[in-house]
């Protein structure tokens, strides 16, 4: 083989690692922006969430002693909390645990403050208690999906950034693995379906 | 709301993923959004207005069975010039695992992609081979819904990740005010009970129906076996013999039919043997008001709230089969108790309430779209997320 020959061996074997990569870290860059797209998306959801309990608690629809609670949990969950997104240090929002704690309390002070279906008929048979119930449905309901799908994006990134090319190549550079978001997020509200 | 939504089978033969989507389509047009559908369709087939044609569906054996799918360089084409031309807000695509158009636009799609997973074939060789094939381009995917429960553990144990669970639609209301027809209605001693599926499709279960029928004769002598859909009932007749008169054929059923259908008999059953991830027949047979006997798959079961909402006998046992008709036809009270339960519960199936999970779903993948992005470079040499 002359010289010429082997410099096009080498050349095409080059360009076939080069594409390679470029394509991995394609993949990796998508993964990473969807996770920052799904993690605002879940921020802003948990906020809205906070925002339709603090409303039912301040309406006197409930006791008040679930009134407070709630509005306690609610208020810790939208102002007090570190953010998902958005801190400059990273440190402080690479995990979420905090988050999450406070999120689940949230979780706890309705279910106990709510009750079950049977308790919820009354509120629901009120107009405006019917509509911030079915305001905090909403809101818990996309809770729940903006949570799976950040999570879902995360598991994805484990699952590339373990294979051997990303890894021999450094393909995800210094970016922090991202965490997935645990709570508790399971309420059951009265829907309107099922409302006597 | 611009909604682009891809189906991946032809529309020259409606199956129940391409009704789930005429439904939904027509749900999402009705609440005021703009909405497009790209799915295989020949030049000549009737489409409505809002379907735009990937091009012809070639017969392809896939997964079991021949599915009308259409794939390669002009069908690619179009899907792209359709994804340009709708500049959706977001692409909503269905079984995007299929190899059709749905996963040629999972691959060409700039906007947001929710994908929709309808089957629960549990380690079939054709998933197998697909999943690993397909894996980049379902990362693509930022929303994932499962049919059903069944549907969504299919896709957690071959992808990774989770999927939302969010029914298909029925509209109810629909099969609520279906008026029942005298011919089809029974009596006491004469009940009707009808099955509804291709006749010759092993998986639709007719013949455990069909060996179950000489027992439930044998307490009820008078009973009326309506058969609704297409295909093949010779092969019964003889099995029966002297009882085939018991059979009344009625063909392939237009939807107003089958509603009247469902509205009049005394007894449902859905004897299906296997590979249904969700029983939209069930709920429409609900809706519609009839008292339905299913075979206990796990899809079934959940649809029927573990037979709170009708009867539930053993998978392709004809004995137990009888044996729960005759105790259904036996107990007209228990009867009325089930279908007062499936109609208070039906609710959760109706399109309005489907569509408006599927929209809360279109608003989480398309809420973040304004977050600031970082070069691909800039984010490799030091970023962080």
């Amino acid at each position: 083989m002359s010289n010429a020959e082997v410099a096009l061996v080498v050349i095409g074997v080059l360009a076939v690692v080069g594409v390679a990569l470029w394509r991995g870290a394609q993949r990796l860059d998508r993964l990473h922006q969807r996770v920052i797209r799904s993690r605002a998306t879940l921020d802003a959801q948990l906020v809205h969430r906070a925002e339709a309990a603090v409303e039912l608690a301040e309406s006197g629809l409930l006791d008040p002693a679930s009134s407070v609670i709630v509005a306690d949990a609610a208020w810790r969950a939208a102002v007090h909390a570190e953010r998902l997104v958005g801190e400059e240090d990273e440190s402080r929002h690479t995990t979420g645990s905090e988050r999450g704690l406070v999120e689940s309390e949230l979780t706890h002070a309705l279910r106990a403050a709510l009750g079950e279906e049977e308790d919820q008929e009354a509120l629901a048979a009120d107009p405006r208690g019917g509509e911030l119930l079915e305001r905090l449905r909403h809101h818990t309901y996309r809770v729940q999906l903006a949570r799976r799908f950040h999570n879902d994006a995360v598991t994805q990134i484990g699952h590339i950034r373990g294979t051997w090319l990303v890894r021999t190549f450094h393909l995800a550079g210094r970016a922090a693995m991202p965490q997935t978001f645990e709570m508790d997020d399971a309420v059951m509200i009265l829907s309107p379906v099922t409302r006597p | 709301m611009r909604i682009g939504i891809v189906c991946p089978y032809s529309f020259d033969a409606p199956g129940g993923v391409q009704i789930h989507i005429r439904d939904l389509a027509e749900m999402l047009i009705s609440l005021g959004h703009e909405v497009s559908v790209l799915a295989p369709a020949d030049e000549d087939t009737p489409v409505p207005d809002y379907l735009v044609s990937a091009g012809g569906a070639v017969p392809v054996r896939y997964n079991g069975s021949v599915a009308r799918l259409s794939f390669g360089p002009v069908v690619a084409a179009r899907a792209q010039r359709w994804l340009a031309a709708g500049d959706f807000d977001v692409v909503h695509i269905h079984e995007p695992i299929t190899p059709s158009v749905g996963l040629i636009a999972l691959r060409l799609a700039e906007a947001p992609v929710v994908a929709t997973f309808h089957s629960s074939q549990l380690r079939s060789r054709a998933m197998q081979i697909a999943y690993p094939l397909v894996r980049p381009a379902l990362e693509r995917i930022s929303a994932r819904i499962a049919v059903s429960e069944d549907a969504r553990r299919t896709v957690v144990e071959h992808l990774g990740g989770d999927a939302v669970v969010i029914p298909n639609g029925v509209y109810v209301d629909r099969f609520a005010s279906a008026t029942p027809t005298a011919g089809w209605t029974g009596t006491p001693e004469a009940p009707t009970i009808a099955f509804l599926g291709r006749l010759d499709e092993p998986r639709k279960g007719l013949q455990v129906l069909v060996s179950a029928i000489p027992a439930i004769l044998e307490r009820y002598p008078r009973a009326r076996f309506l058969i609704a859909g297409r295909g093949d009932l010779d092969w019964a007749y003889s099995e029966l013999g002297a009882h085939a008169g018991v059979l009344e054929a009625l063909g392939g059923i237009s939807d107003e039919e089958k509603a009247s259908m469902l509205a009049s008999v005394d007894l449902y059953v859905a004897p299906q043997t296997g590979g249904e991830s969700f029983g939209i027949v069930l709920v429409e047979a609900m809706s519609a008001g009839a008292c339905v006997v299913s075979s206990d798959l796990s899809a079934f079961r959940r649809v029927l709230d573990d037979g709170e909402s009708g009867f539930l006998f053993t998978t392709s046992d004809p004995a137990s089969l009888a044996e729960t008709v005759c105790r259904a036809l036996a107990d007209p009270l228990e009867r009325e108790r089930r279908r007062a339960h499936a109609s208070a519960v039906v609710g959760r199936y109706d399109w309005t309430q489907v569509t408006r999970q599927i929209i809360d779903v279109y608003a989480m993948v398309t809420a973040g779209e304004a977050a600031p992005s970082r070069s691909l470079l800039g984010r490799l040499l030091g970023g962080t997320p």
